[in-house]
């Protein structure tokens, strides 16, 4: 397959941007937003694997990222493991949780995946808080120890989140350019078209699964080590819909969608916090506002999100610069 | 045996609830292949606005037509205004969709009504009444009336009516039943306004037993929608028995096992029961493809 030119150009913003911003935001508090954000996009790359690329649904990604957490901090908590250890258990877990949940729902479709789902979130953050000689309940986790990288400072936590971005960012674009990513997306447009071309959908499914429940544990994982507290209450119903605000808005189909959507939802979310303080009449959920209005007018709108959205733009620009129509189809078949 | 009819007692209570939120999902997906999940948000709605008008010193019966109205009108407008505009979408879209009507609601309420429960008081006293040796609170009894009677009116708007037939002639061939003369689109605003104000009932029915807030739409919903799943979607008696088994399941849980486990429970089995038949108990009923 011929590689598109653009390809590495846009990697390599990427790169530009992600090492120089700690070292031109020099506040303390941003640069744990960037942490924050590297942490919630390794949880939307797998989820946009699952939802754009399988063209599933999982309303309970939040549970994979609480299982990752939560298996990390006990493990170095309460047993001693060291926090490397923990992580790889924090991946495995929640992967093994993954292929079960997906070994049993694999049969299902639309709704009834999405009721499944939904369900085994609600299971799994009910279980953290009632198993509370294990995960301290309600109570939560205190304690957790930090990962030693380059100290224990924001920056290196910040570079060593980024640097797991990077890997989760190039195996999942590595996977969309691949065979296994032309299968995901004939999954997508048509089940039986894809059974007839001889690709095994419930394979494919259940590995995306499992691959979204593995990078959302590493997230959780990191997140457990980062903060140093957990309670059950971040890993619910509500954090899982952030994760499919910020995938949708991104564009479910683009893994680039995935990290830009993440960025935008974090940044509206600081903006909140601020606005929040500065006008006293706002009180309530006003993410909740902002998040839903989010959901209901990208469906309406832009069902297929921003970054493809700005692509096509682009791609129409250039078609009309250029007045080749050759062009343009050539272009198209890089996701 | 005094604690077994006690709970069986509380299982039917709550399960009605679930069984009339079931039954109103059933009502929109039938007609319109919509999964509704603001359904639960009707609930809320229900007993918010109740509240908020007895406040306002209107008569308890006036306050209770006002809010079914006025949350019928939220269930049309929502699908007058934004579900029609997404006729193309697949099942992935739609959920999320009214995920994010859901949420939108639910913000909203928390920006009017803030974070702070509220209470309603009961139709009738607050005296339990004891009936076998089992205390079972008026407004329990209020609930089950209203669940049964909703059920039936539903029961027999859909079977015994001619609007009941036009709405299953949408729900079998949008397009054969176009020809015939009928409005599939008005079909659909029609399951709309039925299952907003059957929530917004089951809403202001169930509120005095506990309080009510903000947020006591997303379990609601999220249980209903379980019914409606676990009874086989599309099919309304499967989801009523349904919807009756699971709040069984969850007082029972609550009982024996331990009560911060019940939801647990019910959402274990309902997963058991999908791996075993993934149509749910009773079936799907073969409905066919519907139309906006």
């Amino acid at each position: 397959m011929k590689k598109d030119k653009k390809f590495p150009k846009g990697i390599l913003v990427y790169l530009l941007i992600v090492t120089l911003f700690p070292l031109i935001v020099s506040d303390s508090y941003y640069q744990s937003v960037g942490v924050i954000i590297g942490l919630h996009a390794i949880v939307t790359i797998g989820l946009c694997l699952v939802m754009g690329l399988a063209g599933q649904i999982s309303l309970g990604q939040a549970a994979f990222w609480g299982l990752g957490a939560y298996t990390s901090a006990v493990l170095s908590t309460n047993y001693g493991v060291p926090p490397v250890l923990g992580l790889i258990a924090a991946a495995l877990v929640p992967g093994l949780f993954a292929y079960l949940l997906a070994r049993a729902i694999a049969g299902l479709q639309g709704y009834y995946l999405a009721m499944a789902t939904l369900a085994f979130g609600y299971i799994v953050q009910i279980g953290i808080k009632e198993w509370e000689s294990v995960t301290g309940g309600s109570n939560g986790l205190i304690g957790i120890p930090t990962i030693g990288f380059f100290g224990e400072s924001e920056v290196g936590m910040y570079y060593l989140v980024w640097g797991f971005v990077t890997l989760v960012l190039l195996f999942s674009l590595n996977i969309l350019n691949s065979r296994v990513g032309r299968a995901y997306r004939a999954i997508h447009k048509s089940e039986i078209a894809a059974t007839s071309m001889g690709i095994d959908v419930r394979q494919f499914k259940l590995s995306a699964f499992v691959v979204s429940g593995m990078f959302a544990g590493i997230s959780g994982g990191l997140y457990a080590h980062y903060i140093g507290i957990l309670d059950p209450q971040p890993f619910g119903m509500h954090e899982s819909i952030v994760f499919i605000t910020m995938v949708v808005i991104g564009g479910m189909t683009s893994i680039w969608g995935a990290l830009v959507g993440t960025v935008i939802i974090e940044f509206i979310s600081e903006g909140l916090v601020i606005a929040s303080h500065a006008i006293p009449g706002l009180k309530g959920d006003i993410d909740t506002i902002v998040f839903g209005a989010i959901l209901v007018l990208i469906v309406m709108f832009m069902p297929e999100g921003l970054v493809p959205r700005i692509r096509t733009a682009y791609l129409k620009y250039q078609v009309k610069k250029s007045e080749y129509p050759e062009k343009k189809k050539e272009r198209e078949t890089v996701a | 045996m005094t604690e077994l009819l006690q709970y069986i007692a509380n299982g039917i209570v709550s399960g009605g609830i679930y069984a009339i939120v079931a039954v109103g999902f059933i009502t929109i997906y039938n007609v319109s292949k919509v999964i509704n999940m603001a359904q639960g948000e009707f609930l809320m709605l229900g007993g918010m606005l109740t509240v908020t008008f007895i406040s306002m010193k209107i008569p308890y019966a006036g306050a209770f037509i006002l809010s079914v109205l006025i949350v019928t009108g939220i269930g049309i407008l929502i699908q007058k205004g934004i579900i029609s505009n997404a006729k193309n979408a697949n099942p992935v879209s739609l959920i999320i969709l009214t995920i994010g009507l859901s949420i939108l609601i639910r913000g909203l309420a928390s920006f009017f009504w803030g974070k702070d429960p509220f209470a309603l008081e009961p139709l009738t006293s607050n005296n339990p009444v004891s009936i076998g040796g089992v205390n079972v609170a008026q407004q329990s009894i209020w609930v089950i009336v209203s669940v049964l009677l909703i059920l039936l009116a539903l029961w027999y708007l859909m079977d015994k009516t001619m609007l009941g037939k036009k709405i299953s002639a949408c729900s079998v061939n949008p397009l054969a039943a176009k020809l015939m003369g009928i409005s599939p689109s008005k079909m659909t605003m029609l399951s709309f306004a039925i299952s907003a104000a059957t929530g917004a009932v089951a809403g202001i029915v169930i509120a005095p037993l506990s309080v009510t807030a903000y947020d006591v739409g997303v379990l609601l919903g999220v249980k209903g929608f379980a019914a409606a799943i676990l009874g086989g979607l599309g099919n309304p008696l499967g989801a009523t028995a349904a919807g009756f088994l699971l709040g069984l399941l969850e007082s029972m849980g609550a009982g024996y096992v331990s009560s911060g486990l019940k939801d647990a429970i019910a959402f274990l089995i309902l997963i058991a029961v999908l791996l075993i038949k993934p149509t749910g108990l009773f079936g799907e009923r073969s409905v066919g493809k519907g139309g906006l």
